[in-house]
């Protein structure tokens, strides 16, 4: 996968003295760390310090350019490192826990963490496409996507939109979504592909693959 | 604008619908605490001082013992270098004892994710106590008289 252009410039901003910028950086990439660290178990205080460590050794690093060329990665490859550390740290001053207890093999991690660098970057673009969207889409999108389901009749209530019109609109809708320069650079490689094919299977409620 | 390929138009609606739905409930797990957090670690950008690394830390390197360390058990040792100085940190107890190699008198400032937490002097032995022991991550800023300025890397004990 290309890396996204937005990301380098983001990172070159941030270099230059820019806040927002950096905002923009750790909110499009704090699901990932997050989501890796829930990947360890850890308890909320040592998630709350490697995801503190994670970030400021980011800012260390901004200037390092093969840093922001690869910003995902480095993001992963460090929060993991992090964990291990939080991990390794509490076991050894908790010896009546078995070391490796629930974890993951090493051998299994690489793997895992390219999955979960492609899901966070896809999960960061379709975000950043949704927020392009106009008010409109992201009301009705955002109401198709609501738990519990509301039904149609309530959403043409609330959006003073005809029942009628829902369907055309979704789709309308999810189209401009498609076509979002965010997801360029998701067009050139199987990423989508492969998702797509994990959503269908959940989509369909049967989990039956061939 | 860049041509749009042919992936993410092989999907239909309902996949490109439920793909999103899993892109905002990934963003919707995460704290807002957590995010801000981190957007505030940016305070300590452009921080101009000679850096000391972490060489040696007894989580990591168990296997090998510091130089100049004591024989006294700790349960955390760690050791950062820079081109100039050592400052080497212990964790006994309930405290936090640093030195700085070759010793100066001095002060050191602990700095946290979201700014300044204290300060501590460092004596004619190089000694200097940290308490209570920072709680999150935190580093330490070390200033001397001669225009010594070094900072260690981040910590978490």
């Amino acid at each position: 996968m290309r890396n996204d252009p937005s990301v380098i410039m983001l990172v070159e901003r941030a270099r230059d003295g820019d806040q927002r910028a950096w905002d923009q950086i750790v909110a499009r990439y704090a699901p990932l760390v997050w989501s890796i660290c829930g990947r360890y178990q850890l308890n909320r205080a040592d998630i709350d310090d490697v995801g503190q460590t994670v970030w400021l050794l980011l800012v260390e690093q901004l200037g390092n350019l093969r840093v922001s060329a690869a910003l995902p990665g480095w993001l992963a490859t460090t929060t993991q490192r992090e964990c291990l550390r939080v991990l390794r740290a509490a076991r050894k001053y908790d010896l009546t826990g078995s070391p490796g207890d629930g974890q993951m093999s090493p051998d299994q991690a690489p793997a895992m963490i390219e999955q979960e660098i492609l899901a966070a970057e896809l999960n960061a673009a379709l975000r950043a496409a949704f927020a392009d969207l106009p008010q409109r889409c992201r009301q009705l999108l955002s109401m198709l996507l609501s738990e519990p389901p509301l039904s149609y009749a309530k959403i043409s209530a609330a959006l003073s939109m005809p029942v009628g019109s829902i369907g055309p609109q979704r789709a309308r809708c999810l189209g401009r979504l498609r076509r979002s320069p965010h997801l360029t650079a998701f067009s050139d490689c199987g990423v989508m592909g492969g998702r797509a094919e994990n959503t269908r299977t959940s989509h369909a409620g049967g989990g039956h693959r061939a | 604008m860049p041509e749009v390929g042919t992936v993410p138009e092989s999907w239909d609606d309902d996949q490109l619908l439920a793909a999103l739905k899993e892109a905002l409930q990934a963003q919707g797990e995460v704290p807002p605490e957590f995010v801000e957090a981190g957007k505030s670690a940016y305070m300590w950008h452009n921080i101009d001082a000679e850096l000391a690394s972490l060489t040696y830390d007894s989580t990591r390197d168990q296997d090998r013992v510091p130089s100049m360390r004591s024989e006294t058990a700790s349960i955390r040792a760690l050791t950062f270098t820079s081109e100039h100085l050592i400052i080497e940190l212990e964790v006994s107890g309930e405290s936090l004892l640093g030195q700085v190699i070759p010793a100066h008198e001095g002060t050191v400032e602990i700095q946290a994710g979201d700014g300044v937490v204290g300060t501590a002097t460092v004596d004619k032995l190089g000694w200097f106590p940290i308490r209570p022991i920072p709680a999150s991550p935190f580093r330490l800023r070390y200033h001397a008289a001669d225009g010594t300025d070094v900072l260690t890397g981040w910590i978490t004990l």
